[in-house]
């Protein structure tokens, strides 16, 4: 067994990947001096998890995902897969078993779909009837029809048709890793809103580890398990799961950077069943809502409904609680005493 | 007789048809010293400009170099062929004609593939070597297909030129329809030497033709339908 298959090899669910103190310099300024794209970058993104890297454009968010298949090499430092420094793996190898999606999507345009799909099967000499069934797997799992795309050309698809696509590609030979350039940002904001939650369902349900480049905060929050916020210069500001980023960000600019409506994007991130809800009340009235429901959401009806309050009740439908302005409002009130 | 009727007596003149000095045979010997000058051409150019295209190393010397030479008429070109192909011991007609045509030809392939490789989209070069193709790999798989119109725009404009210019090669005895031209104006047989010119133009622009097809034969579909996408809004649009 050579050392590229070692890495990545496993033939089930995501990989761990750790980030050691990478920093990468380009020396290009005028006086010699060496530019700092990414500094002294540490974290661990756990097996199964999206790691959302976000920040303004240029503070070296897509530097450090392109160091993990080493189209970029670090200056310093080390990028770990399940244990296995990047730098010590052929490249060529190492991208082979890492799925790579980019925002403007990178199909080929002389290569049909199902020769775009076929890409990497092809490169690591998968069987013809192998791959072919692979390529109408992947052309069903993202939601399109295989008999109708499969012969189309790249121009003859709509941008999100194309993203799919693009996503359908990166996953032909089921990378335990996935890295993710702005998967999403070419396409108008309905299309990303079903991309998105599309994604989120086969990411959850195949186990992958994905690095995910947004400079959308909003994006970051919604995929991520884990959000980094990148600063310029290249380093971390907060690395946490979002609503911890949400309701404790670490400095101002975190703060800034998720925006003064984060008690609002908080509650998208809570269900109905986080709450500290009221015992049911005999009344009963107003909307019923179930417990999986999002707090935004029922926040929302709630402005509209008569008394304020709505029933919460669980998957078989028994009332387990009530929710009011005010069970939702004592949920947010130490991110609204953090604002001031 | 006008100077036209006297060209078509001459064209339709079965005498003509037939012998070493033939349309036939003219024909086929400008294709021959055209074909061999395309290829040798062919053989330096392509490799050279997709290699600089790749790796964009060297570009600017080589394509300078290339501009210099397209600025140099092709008669220079036959005037330095002639002495070096004595030198070289390859007489007359044939070889220096070919050797005035190759370095004419390189120029125009050679700077178009390189520009041609060079325009294919970064993002797709990413993507592609982000999936783990190997440098070879992305300049065939990918580079090369994309660009292919433009490389083979590039060595169509480079054989339709050697085509219309092979007709020189008569002029240090070489044969094919040039014959016609230098024979005619020498003879003051006005009717032959434009006889030899429409043949050199109709050989052109089946040459012309010819890429036509061949484009047409290996370019994916995708590219074309991905031109025509982008070519519809403007058809009839306001400019």
């Amino acid at each position: 067994m050579t050392r590229s298959d070692e890495l990545l090899g496993r033939a089930k669910g995501g990989a761990t990947v750790e980030f050691r103190q990478v920093s990468k310099h380009y020396a290009r300024s005028a006086n010699g001096q060496p530019i700092a794209a990414v500094r002294d970058l540490s974290l661990v993104v756990q097996p199964g998890e999206i790691c959302v890297l976000v920040g303004p454009s240029g503070c070296g968010k897509t530097t450090s995902l392109k160091m993990v298949n080493r189209l970029i090499e670090p200056t310093s430092g080390q990028i770990l897969i399940d244990g296995v420094d990047v730098m010590t793996v052929d490249p060529v190898a190492l991208r082979r078993r890492i799925g790579y999606v980019i925002q403007q999507v990178g199909l080929f345009p002389h290569r049909t779909i199902a020769e775009n799909i076929a890409t990497v099967p092809e490169l690591v000499g998968w069987p013809k009837a192998k791959i072919r069934a692979r390529v109408d797997e992947l052309i069903a799992l993202v939601g399109l029809d295989p008999a109708s795309y499969r012969d189309r050309y790249p121009s003859q698809l709509s941008g999100g048709e194309r993203q799919r696509i693009g996503v359908a590609r990166a996953m032909a030979i089921e990378p335990p890793l996935m890295l993710m350039d702005e998967p999403f940002g070419a396409v108008d904001p309905i299309v990303r809103e079903r991309l998105q939650n599309e994604f989120l369902d086969l990411q959850r349900r195949l186990g992958l580890t994905v690095l995910f480049v947004t400079h959308d905060i909003d994006e970051a929050i919604k995929l991520g398990t884990r959000v980094a916020v990148f600063e310029q210069g290249g380093t971390i500001a907060q690395y946490s799961p979002p609503a911890e980023l949400l309701m404790r960000p670490a400095t101002d600019y975190v703060a800034r950077f998720v925006g003064s409506d984060r008690a609002l994007k908080r509650l998208a991130v809570m269900r109905l069943a986080d709450l500290r809800l009221s015992p049911v009340s005999s009344a009963g009235e107003g909307p019923v809502f179930s417990a999986e429901t999002n707090v935004r959401d029922a926040l929302a009806a709630l402005l509209l409904a008569p008394r304020a309050a709505g029933t919460v009740v669980d998957s078989s439908g028994v009332p387990i609680g009530v929710v009011t302005m005010e069970t939702i409002a004592s949920a947010v009130q130490p991110v609204a005493a953090s604002l001031e | 007789m006008t100077l036209l009727g006297a060209v078509w007596a001459w064209l339709t003149n079965s005498v003509h048809w037939q012998g070493s000095d033939g349309i036939p045979t003219r024909i086929a010997e400008h294709l021959w010293i055209s074909g061999v000058s395309v290829f040798i051409a062919l053989v330096v150019a392509l490799p050279l400009g997709l290699l600089i295209g790749h790796t964009n190393r060297g570009a600017l010397v080589t394509v300078s170099i290339m501009n210099v030479g397209r600025a140099l008429p092709s008669l220079a070109f036959l005037a330095f062929a002639l002495p070096a192909s004595f030198a070289l011991n390859l007489g007359l007609g044939f070889w220096p004609t070919v050797i005035a045509l190759v370095p004419l030809a390189i120029p125009l392939m050679l700077v178009n593939t390189y520009a041609a490789i060079r325009g294919v989209d970064p993002d797709l070069v990413e993507a592609a070597r982000g999936m783990g193709m190997r440098e070879l790999e992305v300049l065939g798989k990918v580079e090369v297909p994309v660009a292919l119109p433009l490389i083979i725009a590039g060595i169509r404009n480079a054989a339709v030129t050697v085509v219309a210019t092979a007709t020189l090669g008569a002029l240090v005895a070489g044969g094919g329809l040039g014959r016609y031209i230098v024979d005619g104006l020498a003879r003051q047989d006005y009717a032959r030497l434009l006889a030899g010119a429409i043949l050199v133009a109709l050989l052109s622009i089946t040459t012309e033709v010819a890429f036509a097809v061949i484009e047409r034969l290996v370019v994916s579909p995708g590219l074309r339908l991905d031109r025509e996408r982008l070519a519809l809004p403007d058809a009839g649009g306001a400019r």
